[in-house]
């Protein structure tokens, strides 16, 4: 499944592609069935896509998986900026963009919500505590996209279409979608996986309080439902307690 | 000994004004030093901030390592990441463990620092600590073997609901970032004394490929949220400022309340900076804490989750708050909230009939 914060990347590099004549390459990393989430980017309007998909790519961390990323980037030749989301939902560390642009040597903006290219110019608005930053940059650059930027649209139907008929032809398949493994895109794989990463993860908790704990009132009358939640609240408590004592 | 063994911290300023994580980073950064038997440093970087160098001691660090340069006047990630490196190079050998914030400014820059020195980096801890640890793989025999004093880096993951405890033993400096307001700071020391050591920065052309043209920022810290006992924040679906005028209302039944806000909110223009809770706004940890016309996007969440009890109105069943929320209303704002208010005045009155007050 494509990582819900990439939606938003998606999204930028359509709105560049449709203003811009720009072409789209997604590229991901993962085990062959995660070829599905290149279909869904052409889906919506994207170009090319690469797999990168190799079983020694597994455990890798943010620094791995970034050196592994950046190797696709070489592979693929010029471009004029990657994008990527902000974090990914299971890891959320935010860091695998801006590693790419580190190890590429090219600038970045991160945690953008608004962008457009002018004179091949990058003009961007990025979110800071308090406020924004309105940023200015030459290509190529690595952008991460918040997710306060314009949601991904709808598909359309004739892009649908257009990719449902050429994954029907072998060849056609291969000019969109290329798999590549490490040897193909020169990696040396003592940089990735866990061989390649500098951080192991040691020991995992589960978190108790989040995720279907929260006791719901819909659907009876409004009044009736926030009596029952006050019933709850003073069953419980501490909970209570320390609310009353804050009344004043 | 080499102070260059010492735990470091880069601190943070926004328009010369030091920010609070930086004092809750020297805090949690003393804890491990002590553990380590080391000290604590601090980088310090922007423009005509030598003389905030004193105010790091008194929060913590024993050498605080200064670039002052007027090409740092705004934060900008190249800039600020060659100030850094350049103060790392100065060092005769890597600090131990790096702490930066994980904030917009700390997000940026320390992914980059740490695939620059290609050392690890776990982001947003919750906690931080120092222990030792026995590596067994098979992957990678190397690797394999038992470690001492190396830093536990421990965070949430999965949308919070593990909690992960992340290790870099095998290269220094390991690296990490610490979510805000979740560190302690210690008592500040206005009779402690450091060093401060200036650093001069070459840097290169490379280094102004993005321009910030324009940083529209309100920084004023008017309003108490961090001390508050009850929090009522409003959305984007609040509508309007009008909507806060009600959430004022029900605030003022309780002692200690003040109202909040999620980023939409403020950026629509219905209420200022100061009320925003999340992660580009306030932490909070408040007794009871009512979101209104909040979908609870992750970056709010991570500002108020910490509240004892979260109970969240919003018209939409299947929004996001209702996942981590303890108490959920579905209904319209406009409607919920004055019964809300009286419910609690009602149960107020009650309480105080129980205890014959
Ligand atoms: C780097 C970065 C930092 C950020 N920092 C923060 C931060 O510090 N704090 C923060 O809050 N956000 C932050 N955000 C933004 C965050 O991602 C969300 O966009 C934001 O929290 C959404 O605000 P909201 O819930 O008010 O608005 P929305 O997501 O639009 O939600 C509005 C909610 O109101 C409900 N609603 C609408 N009308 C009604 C009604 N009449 N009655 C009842 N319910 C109604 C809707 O169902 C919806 O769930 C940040 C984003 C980024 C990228
Ligand atoms: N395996 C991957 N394949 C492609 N892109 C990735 C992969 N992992 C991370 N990214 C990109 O890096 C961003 C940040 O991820 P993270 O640092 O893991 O939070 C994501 O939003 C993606 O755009």
């Amino acid at each position: 499944m494509l990582n819900p914060f990439d939606r938003y990347a998606l999204q930028k590099a359509i709105e560049l592609k449709r203003n811009n004549n720009a072409k789209i390459t997604c590229v991901t990393m993962g085990p062959p069935p995660a070829v599905e989430v290149l279909i869904d980017a052409f889906d919506y309007g994207a170009d090319y896509g690469v797999l990168l998909t190799d079983k020694r790519l597994a455990a890798s961390d943010t620094l791995a998986t970034s050196y592994a990323l950046h190797m696709v980037a070489r592979h693929l030749g010029e471009f004029d900026i990657i994008f990527t989301g902000l974090q990914t939902t299971d890891g959320d560390t935010a860091q695998v963009g801006p590693q790419i642009a580190e190890r590429l040597g090219i600038p970045q903006i991160t945690y953008c919500e608004e962008l457009e290219v002018v004179n091949k110019k990058i003009k961007a608005r990025r979110v800071v505590e308090g406020g924004c930053q309105i940023m200015e940059a030459g290509m190529p650059a690595l952008i991460t996209v918040a997710n306060s930027a314009t949601p991904l649209g709808h598909k359309k139907f004739a892009d649908v279409a257009e990719v449902k008929e050429f994954l029907r032809h072998p060849d056609e398949r291969q000019k969109r979608i290329k798999t590549v493994n490490l040897d193909d895109i020169n990696a040396d794989p003592k940089r990735i996986g866990l061989v390649g990463s500098p951080t192991v993860v040691g020991k995992t908790w589960k978190i108790g309080e989040i995720g279907g704990s929260c006791v719901m009132f819909q659907g009876e009358s409004l009044q009736r439902e926030v009596e029952e939640l006050m019933e709850h609240l003073e069953q419980d408590e501490r909970e209570i307690g320390e609310i009353i004592n804050v009344q004043r | 000994m080499s102070s260059a063994k010492n735990v470091t911290v880069i601190a943070e300023q926004l328009q010369g004004d030091l920010q609070n994580i930086s004092f809750e980073l020297l805090g949690a950064a003393r804890t491990l030093a002590e553990k380590l038997e080391v000290g604590v440093n601090a980088f310090l970087i922007g423009n005509n901030i030598t003389n905030m160098a004193e105010k790091l001691i008194h929060g913590g660090a024993d050498e605080v390592f200064v670039v002052d340069e007027p090409e740092l006047e705004e934060y900008a990630t190249l800039p600020y990441r060659r100030a850094a490196l350049t103060i790392l190079e100065h060092l005769d050998e890597a600090p131990p463990i790096i702490l930066m914030g994980a904030t917009t400014i700390g997000r940026d820059i320390a992914p980059r620092i740490a695939a620059y020195l290609k050392t690890g980096l776990t982001a947003d801890c919750t906690e931080l600590d120092i222990g030792d640890y026995h590596h067994k793989g098979k992957a990678d025999p190397t690797k394999t073997g038992e470690y001492k004093d190396v830093l536990y880096a421990i965070r949430p993951s999965f949308g919070e609901s593990l909690k992960a405890r992340i290790l870099g033993p095998w290269k220094n400096p390991q690296m990490a970032t610490a979510r805000v307001g979740v560190m302690e700071k210690l008592p500040v020391d206005p009779t402690r004394k450091g060093k401060i050591t200036s650093v001069k920065t070459a840097f290169k052309p490379e280094d102004f490929r993005v321009k910030v043209i324009e940083t529209i920022r309100d920084l004023s810290t008017s309003i108490n949220l961090t001390e508050a006992k009850v929090i009522i924040s409003g959305g984007f679906g609040m509508g309007g400022p009008e909507g806060f005028e009600l959430l004022e209302d029900l605030a003022s039944i309780f002692k200690d309340s003040v109202v909040g806000a999620s980023r939409r909110a403020v950026d629509a223009g219905w209420i200022s900076y100061p009320h925003q809770v999340g992660q580009t706004g306030k932490t909070v940890r408040p007794n009871l804490y009512i979101a209104v016309g909040i979908s609870g996007a992750i970056q709010h969440r991570v500002g108020m989750s910490n509240a004892k009890t979260i109970i969240a109105v919003n018209k939409d069943p299947d929004a996001p708050i209702f996942r981590f929320a303890d108490y959920g209303i579905v209904g319209d704002v406009g409607e919920v909230v004055p019964v809300l208010k009286q419910a609690f005045l009602e149960k107020f009155k009650q309480q105080k009939t129980a205890s014959g007050v």
